[in-house]
């Protein structure tokens, strides 16, 4: 009886999936993959923060999805986070984010392009779907010395202000607190007198 | 030979004012129609060229039903800003009047060939009529290739203008692309209408400042009350003040004065003198 149930179970159990199947054309997932880059200046030789969010717009959830930016050229250090990385299983309406530092080494103009996606849609398929980000395009580097001369501290100019501005302060300053300090003695004097 | 040269050097004086003369007529001529024209035309032309336009647009919009997305592109939008799936309280779509509203499309090519996609426009249209076009922002050009079963994400975003807070709007989302023989296809990725809402902010820099000067008020008002209840409360007790001059203080200095003339000083002092009272200080503080 428990046997003939069980089989009555499994039977229905592959029903259930074959209908699953059958349903699978509209139940897949869909990601969507925003590159943005995060900087107001992007400055040669200064971090430039990029940020990667992928969003599943489908109905299952997207299986072993790989984000992969191979658009940075020789002319970018990478400088934090990683340019390929597994992002695992992402649910369907959930979304996940990934940033990566990196720094120009070269001014002028260059052209953003795309950052990579492959996923599985669902549990079972095994065909990778292969998907391209936004692309923030064609931005300026500005060369370090541009950017310095509109934002920088000029600590150092500060400095030589200050030791340049001591002189002129400090000599009228000595000559007045001698003359006070004759004169102080000279009262001092009279009152012990 | 030299007559033939003298000929033609009459023919030349006579040849070239005229055709100097002449060719500047011309221009004169010319010239002064095309302001004429310019002139007589600018108020009646504009108008109607405004209402040609108008028609072109609609006709155009009549027109190019042909043009229909592709069986194998497969489009999804999705709105990041305001918030994503852009569904407000009241359940319909909403955008925020005065921010930045971004929106991911994506392109999955079911095909066996390749995409371009080329442009995509989002534009604010009269809700009850589409045709009618309120706010068209820019088309941006992405010319971005989608190869056979490959995706690709394109972003977008634009500001909606806070004049346009509390209507609704059609919002149409357009993706023009083509396929490797050239041939376009147009894809309305979204078209619905939303409504423009204002955000309630909890503190803008006018309020603020209002309470600021609200705020000064109010302690303005605490100085003057307190300010005016002390000076009704106690009548001050007006201790006689009495002007001693320098007969008290004790450092005068007389040591400049050589000795014979301080001598003749005390010697022919008069009362009312001030060094007189000075060089006998008791008499002079009891006299007074």
């Amino acid at each position: 009886m428990q046997k003939s149930l069980a089989f009555l179970g499994l039977v229905g159990l592959v029903l259930l999936a074959s209908a699953a199947e059958l349903n699978s054309p509209d139940e897949k997932s869909r990601l969507l993959v925003s590159k943005q880059l995060l900087n107001k200046f992007v400055v040669e030789s200064m971090d430039v923060v990029i940020k990667y969010s992928v969003f599943n717009v489908g109905n299952v959830a997207a299986n072993n999805v790989q984000l992969k930016d191979a658009s940075f050229g020789p002319d970018f250090d990478v400088v934090g986070g990683q340019t390929e990385v597994s992002l695992g299983r992402i649910p369907p309406q959930g979304n996940v984010t990934h940033t990566v530092v990196v720094r120009p080494l070269k001014f002028g103009y260059y052209n953003f392009t795309a950052a990579q996606v492959t996923y599985t849609s669902g549990e079972d398929t095994k065909e990778i779907q292969q998907g391209w980000s936004s692309e923030p395009g064609e931005g300026y580097i500005a060369p370090f010395r541009e950017f310095d001369k509109r934002f920088s501290p000029h600590l150092l100019d500060w400095a030589a202000f200050a030791i340049m501005s001591v002189p002129p302060l400090l000599i009228p300053f000595l000559l007045w607190h001698s003359s006070k300090a004759k004169y102080e003695a000279v009262l001092l004097s009279k009152k012990s007198k | 030979m030299v007559f033939s040269l003298k000929k033609f050097l009459l023919f030349l004086l006579i040849a070239f004012p005229l055709v100097t003369v002449l060719t500047q007529k011309n221009y004169l001529v010319s010239a002064e129609d095309d302001i004429d024209v310019d002139d007589d035309t600018v108020d009646i032309e504009q108008d109607a060229g405004d209402e040609v336009s108008e028609t072109a647009v609609t006709e155009d919009e009549d027109a190019t039903p042909t043009v229909t997305k592709s069986p194998d592109g497969e489009t999804t939008v999705l709105f990041l800003k305001p918030k994503p799936g852009l569904l407000g309280p009241s359940g319909s779509p909403e955008l925020h009047a005065g921010k930045l509203v971004e929106f991911l499309v994506g392109f999955t090519n079911k095909g066996s060939q390749g995409f371009l996609l080329e442009t995509l426009d989002a534009s604010f249209r009269y809700p009850m009529d589409y045709s009618f076009h309120i706010q068209n922002f820019s088309t941006l050009v992405y010319n971005r290739l989608v190869k056979p079963k490959e995706q690709a994400t394109l972003s977008y975003s634009f500001y909606t203008d806070e004049s346009f807070a509390g209507r609704p709007f059609g919002l149409s989302i357009n993706l023009g692309y083509r396929d490797v023989e050239g041939k376009p296809y147009l894809d309305a990725v979204y078209n619905e209408t939303v409504n423009v809402v204002e955000l309630e902010e909890g503190l803008d820099g006018e309020t603020f400042f209002l309470y600021v000067f609200l705020a000064a008020l109010v302690v303005l008002l605490l100085v003057l009350g307190q300010h005016l209840l002390t000076s009704y409360g106690r009548k001050p007790a007006r201790k006689q003040q009495i002007e001693r001059g320098t007969s008290q203080s004790d450092d005068v200095d007389f040591e400049w004065i050589p000795q014979e003339t301080l001598r003749e000083i005390r010697k022919n002092a008069s009362p009312n003198s001030t060094r007189a009272r000075k060089s006998k200080k008791s008499a002079g503080s009891l006299s007074d």
